[in-house]
């Protein structure tokens, strides 16, 4: 039960500190590469860049990956390397595509084993793989260059070839070849057609022959890990990582979840070697790991430890519900006994559920997926149990537990500076933050990074509850069905790409006669979330840094606040629970808790 | 600007050959040689080299000599992988389990072992609930969204609500009062309608297929009232339950009724397998005309051969592989 979990993070912590100690050596350019390597990055380098340049570089890559992206998509159907003839998606399914993987978000509004060609996957999928997660991770180098006040933010383009080429590309490597000895395809055939032991087993056609199974297959093992390595966690297939075919083992699912972690873990750690500040990355990295427990325990208390409560037994209970119309402005409400339906569910909640990965593995995933923005998911998150499902949620809504690579820790250091502020306020000194004054440039960049987020959750999720647009399209009723359209959205704004997937959301080819009815809707706006929930959360903090950069050092008293010790780390906890988990509880309340109150099940 | 574009574009060369052709590449050659038949998909082939399955795909099982896979929430499509993506408020979640569990529930304590169907055939046949006669009318009444999936799983089902509605023009009328605006109604859109109206003229029976004979030697199916049945077992068990909340009921495994998140989960646990091995060594033993015991004991022994457990046991329960034991029992 416990084990799974523990093993995880235990592993994945002792992995950290070489990793980040690596990353942090390959940032700061200590290596000597072999000659060939070096002419290219020289081709590359153009040289120091202010935090300007840096972030023009960098939207100047995003918008050529947006164009080249939509273009494979769009040609899809003529392309090479499709051996089932996909043919081309509709156009706001297409533009949410894009941007979906463009923010490293891998919001999938289509589904991969129905919609794309091999060489979608190969030209579209795997490339923004590899460029949108090395994006968040230059973003915190540069900015961790003008904390400790570098001259310049280092170059976009010689960051970018680092971590491709000296991270991502080695470890995927070894990884990919690890899961194939697991069991991961590895081939551009197209659908295997399997003749069933039983004859008929999957019908028969209306010419009397029994139907065969078809079975997708293409390259799998060379999208898994970096889809997971770069916390992307776009599926090839629709089922994403519970598909036998992406994770076919339990020792693909401990790869898998080591796999997520790592990345954002060593993060922390090459933080504090580039700062030459260690201590204060160990507190950011307790405080992390501290709610990661929390998210990992109440999922796996709440879903492995319970049963699903839509098929036990439940008393009569009684609700009181506003209505001007009754005596005394109130209502009751009589939900009848429930009788328990005979299933032993000491597993727990098993819907949705894979067996092979172990009992607690698949609510340890969605807190490990969440925490870190990935994304991926092996089991069905809709199905989770009602309060298990808080977890995933919190995870997004905070956006910190880890978060992305690169991008979490970039989120933990706005918490971090709105800490600091308030603990200054609250002792009557003038905050700083590594020997920098925290002034009313530095707060409003703060602010800004941190309010997008929940305008860009809360917002959406208001109007489309309140219309067609999401009422129309959810697969639940009532408390469930706001938590789909809730979910939704804060996997959009967190660019965590997980979903309730019941929601109806899937156009598919532009010929479609049957879409689901609001998928334009739904394409449109997590689109736009995404990519205001991208760029300015990431182009804030960079100004910030920049701003700090420029500052004269304060030297250090005994009168200053101190950034690394446990009181600190207090600080840091309350303000991203009271600050984050806040401004959700609402939302929350009204979704799961309100879903775990009852009546289960709710009409239908 | 131009150094800017000229790195841009030199980035999104180098980056596409190394992500895009030369890293597959590698795994490429790596898993077609190395790991050659798991790089194609696991796949199992018979003798003349046809493809029969894969260890990792879940393949659908009906006949009672055969372990049944988890239920699928995509029926085994492997094309088309996915959950049920139900939450625990979705009375279609309870519905689905419950219709699973009523032909195969059975009783534990004083009467252990015997079959729960029978007796709900024998309830649903007196037609009172809740002290009320047409349970079939309150039945859909309650539960709109399956009495309407019902008039929708069949073009049969569907062209019997159209016949019926069509014949009984007084329920049609009122249905056309009660919904204007719909001009072409489909039979799902008048389920609810026709159920009441079933319930009235066939008292304790429920619309069913049976197969019949035809003039010409074939057997055809038809919808015709029926009075017991699996449909019968498995529809209304939940709402005997509802009136027999305190029956002792032996408990059935969780996996043998809640589907996986892929709709392709190859495995079920050893429990389940255990639960299913009456039925599987009964019919064997039948086809053979051997003792259901010995049977039973060589199953067993495979079942225990073949169990596996994620991690060694470390994180997770004993698991079998149902179309690796399957194909051992079509071997036998």
């Amino acid at each position: 039960m416990w084990s799974l979990p523990l093993l995880i993070i235990v592993t994945t912590i002792l992995l950290s500190f070489p990793f980040g100690r690596y990353l942090a050596w390959i940032m700061d350019g200590k290596y000597n590469p072999p000659g060939w390597l070096r002419w290219i990055e020289d081709r590359l380098d153009t040289g120091a860049q202010n935090w300007k340049q840096y972030t023009v570089a960098l939207m100047l890559f995003n918008t050529m990956a947006f164009v080249v992206g939509y273009a494979v998509l769009q040609l899809q159907a003529f392309l090479p390397l499709n051996p089932d003839h996909r043919g081309t998606l509709s156009p706001t399914t297409i533009f949410n595509t894009v941007t979906s993987f463009m923010t490293n978000t891998n919001l999938q509004h289509y589904s991969g084993d129905q919609h794309l060609s091999h060489f979608s996957q190969i030209g579209f999928i795997l490339w923004n793989m590899f460029t949108s997660a090395a994006v968040g991770f230059c973003v915190l180098a540069a900015i961790i260059r003008g904390l400790r006040g570098d001259s310049h933010m280092g170059n976009y383009y010689k960051d970018m070839w680092r971590v491709i080429v000296y991270a991502f590309i080695p470890v995927s490597l070894v990884m990919g070849v690890l899961l194939m000895a697991e069991g991961q395809p590895m081939t551009f055939e197209g659908q295997a057609q399997i003749a069933t032991v039983e004859d008929g087993a999957m019908g028969t056609a209306p010419d009397g022959k029994p139907n065969p199974q078809m079975i997708v297959r293409g390259p799998v093992a060379a999208i898994m890990p970096i889809k997971h390595l770069g916390t992307n966690g776009g599926g090839f297939y629709g089922a994403n990582s519970a598909h036998p075919y992406e994770n076919p083992t339990a020792w693909s699912n401990f790869l898998t979840c080591v796999n997520i972690l790592i990345f954002p873990l060593s993060l922390i750690v090459m933080f504090g070697r580039m700062l030459n500040n260690m201590r204060h990355a160990m507190v950011i990295y307790a405080v992390m790991t501290i709610m990661f427990f929390g998210m990992a325990g109440w999922a796996i208390y709440w879903d492995t430890l319970h049963p699903n409560p839509g098929l036990t037994a439940h008393e009569m209970q009684t609700y009181e519900a506003a209505d001007a119309t009754a005596p005394g402005g109130k209502r009751t409400i009589d939900s009848p006994m429930i009788a328990g339906l005979p299933v032993d569910q000491e597993l727990g909640n098993l819907e949705g559920k894979e067996l092979r990965f172990g009992t607690s593995a698949g609510a340890t995933f969605a807190a490990i997926t969440t925490a870190v923005t990935c994304g991926s998911v092996n089991c069905m998150h809709d199905s989770l149990n009602p309060l298990a499902g808080i977890t995933p949620m919190t995870g997004m809504w905070l956006n910190c537990v880890y978060g992305g690579k690169g991008v979490g820790m970039v989120n933990m250091l706005v918490y971090l500076i709105v800490g600091v502020f308030l603990a200054g306020l609250m002792v009557g000194r003038t905050p700083e933050y590594l020997g920098k004054k925290v002034e009313a440039r530095e707060m409003k960049l703060a602010m800004l990074a941190l309010l997008i987020h929940p305008i860009m959750i809360l917002g959406p999720t208001g109007l489309f509850a309140a219309l067609d647009w999401g009422r129309g399209a959810t697969n639940n009723p009532g408390s469930h069905g706001f938590s789909e359209i809730l979910y939704e959205f804060s996997s959009a704004s967190a660019n965590n790409g997980s979903g309730f997937e019941g929601l109806g959301d899937t156009y598919g080819y532009y010929d479609n006669q049957a879409p689901a009815p609001f998928s334009p809707h739904w394409d449109i706006a997590t689109g736009l979330v995404m990519l205001i929930s991208r760029y300015i959360p990431i182009i804030a903090p960079i100004a910030l840094a920049a701003s700090l950069a420029a500052k004269k050092l304060t030297p250090f008293t005994a009168g200053t606040m101190r950034t690394d010790n446990v009181t600190f780390a207090f600080v840091l906890l309350g303000t991203v629970l009271l600050v984050g988990a806040l401004l959700f509880l609402p939302a929350a309340v009204l979704g799961p808790v309100a879903e775990h109150l009852g009546p289960l099940p709710f009409g239908g | 600007m131009n150094a800017h574009l000229r790195a841009n574009f030199l980035l999104l060369v180098v980056t596409i050959v190394l992500c895009c052709v030369v890293y597959p590449a590698i795994l490429f050659g790596i898993g077609q040689t190395v790991f050659h038949d798991k790089a194609e998909g696991s796949l199992i082939y018979d003798k003349q080299g046809k493809p029969i399955g894969s260890h990792l795909i879940a393949q659908p099982f009906s006949g009672e000599g055969y372990f049944q896979p988890r239920p699928s929430a995509v029926s085994y499509n492997a094309a088309g992988s996915g959950g049920s993506n139900w939450g625990a408020n979705q009375y279609l979640l309870r519905e689905r389990v419950a219709r699973q569990l009523g032909p195969i529930v059975k009783y534990a304590g004083a009467r252990k072992g015997q079959p729960v169907g029978p007796d709900v055939e024998a309830w649903f046949q007196k037609d009172q609930y809740d002290g009320k006669p047409g349970i079939v009318a309150q039945w859909a009444a309650a539960h709109g969204t399956v009495a309407s999936n019902w008039a929708k799983a069949d073009p049969l089902n569907g062209g019997y609500v159209l016949a019926w509605m069509n014949d009984h023009a007084d329920d049609m009328a009122q249905w056309k009062k009660d919904n204007p605006d719909n001009a072409a109604p489909k039979p799902e859109d008048m389920a609810v309608t026709f159920f009441s109206s079933f319930s009235k003229v066939h008292p304790g029976e429920f619309p069913s297929a049976v197969e019949s004979a035809t003039a010409d030697g074939k057997s055809e199916k038809t919808i015709q009232p029926v009075k017991a049945g699996t449909d019968i077992q498995g529809i209304f068990f939940d709402l005997w339950r509802q009136e027999h909340p305190t029956a002792d009921l032996e408990p059935v495994p969780a996996d043998m009724v809640m589907a996986s998140g892929s709709g392709l989960d190859p495995h079920i646990t050893l429990k389940n397998a255990l639960y299913q091995l009456d039925r599987v060594a009964a019919r064997r033993a039948a086809d053979t005309n051997r003792n259901v015991n010995e049977v039973r004991k060589e199953i067993e022994a495979l079942l225990q051969q073949k169990k596996e457990a994620p991690l060694g046991g470390l994180v997770g329960v004993d698991l079998v592989n149902v179309l690796e034991v399957n194909l051992a029992l079509r071997d036998r």
